[in-house]
């Protein structure tokens, strides 16, 4: 299973889902999933986020058995 | 709420074609009775309000398309590839494999309907003396279930 750190690091830069949606391109629906775990992102998509979060992507992706 | 307006326009647009091609077989086929001598002779109300209907939510239809594709081009996110008809979120990524799926739900429900539809006309076999309109609107009926069923399940996926 993929978990994620959004929620997490989207507190730490004090952004709300709709900025976080608007800087990477998507929908707020789609940060709501995401941040659910429902949805799994593009490598694209989960580039974008890093490249916003100035992280890895691994450090914000990672597989939980 | 754009693509409920979108599925009804849509809907309206199958209806209302099927509405015009059930007024115009009518009248053929009391002039072609007429023709063969099975009655003497036939009153008939024409009115253009079907066509109207037609044409107005094509164009409409067709605005709706070019205002998308407009949007689209400056989404630079989405591919345009991935938009055909207003129906067709391409907003996002989710959006398109949302899409993708739903138009799998009514692919499969429109395959079975159809069978279904087909089936039905061994109920109706005087269909064409006395329910003229059957074919018409069974027809028309086909994609407009498709399209409810495209409708619904894009509305359940996305709400997870």
């Amino acid at each position: 299973m993929l978990v994620n750190r959004v929620r997490e690091l989207r507190a730490k830069f004090n952004l709300t889902q709709g900025e976080l949606a608007k800087k990477i391109g998507v929908t707020r629906q789609t940060i709501v999933s995401l941040e659910k775990g429902s949805y799994v992102p593009s490598l694209l998509l989960a580039m974008n986020i890093a490249e916003v979060f100035n992280e890895p992507i691994e450090k914000i992706f990672y597989k939980r058995e | 709420m754009k693509l409920y307006f979108t599925v009804i326009l849509r809907s309206l647009l199958y209806v209302s074609l099927a509405v015009m091609v059930y007024e115009f077989v009518r009248v053929e086929q009391y002039f072609e009775l007429l023709g063969r001598g099975y009655i003497d002779g036939f009153s008939v109300n024409i009115g253009n309000q079907a066509g109207q209907i037609f044409v107005v939510i094509t164009i409409i239809l067709v605005i709706l398309n070019v205002l998308q594709l407009l949007v689209m081009k400056k989404n630079k996110q989405a591919k345009v590839e991935d938009y055909i008809l207003p129906e067709y979120d391409a907003s996002d990524e989710r959006s398109v494999e949302i899409t993708g799926k739903s138009v799998r739900f009514a692919f499969v429900f429109v395959l079975l309907y159809s069978f279904l539809i087909l089936g039905s006309y061994m109920f109706v076999p005087n269909y064409f003396l006395d329910y003229v309109w059957y074919p018409m609107f069974t027809t028309a009926s086909i994609p407009v279930v498709g399209l409810i069923v495209y409708l619904i399940s894009f509305k359940v996926l996305y709400s997870r």
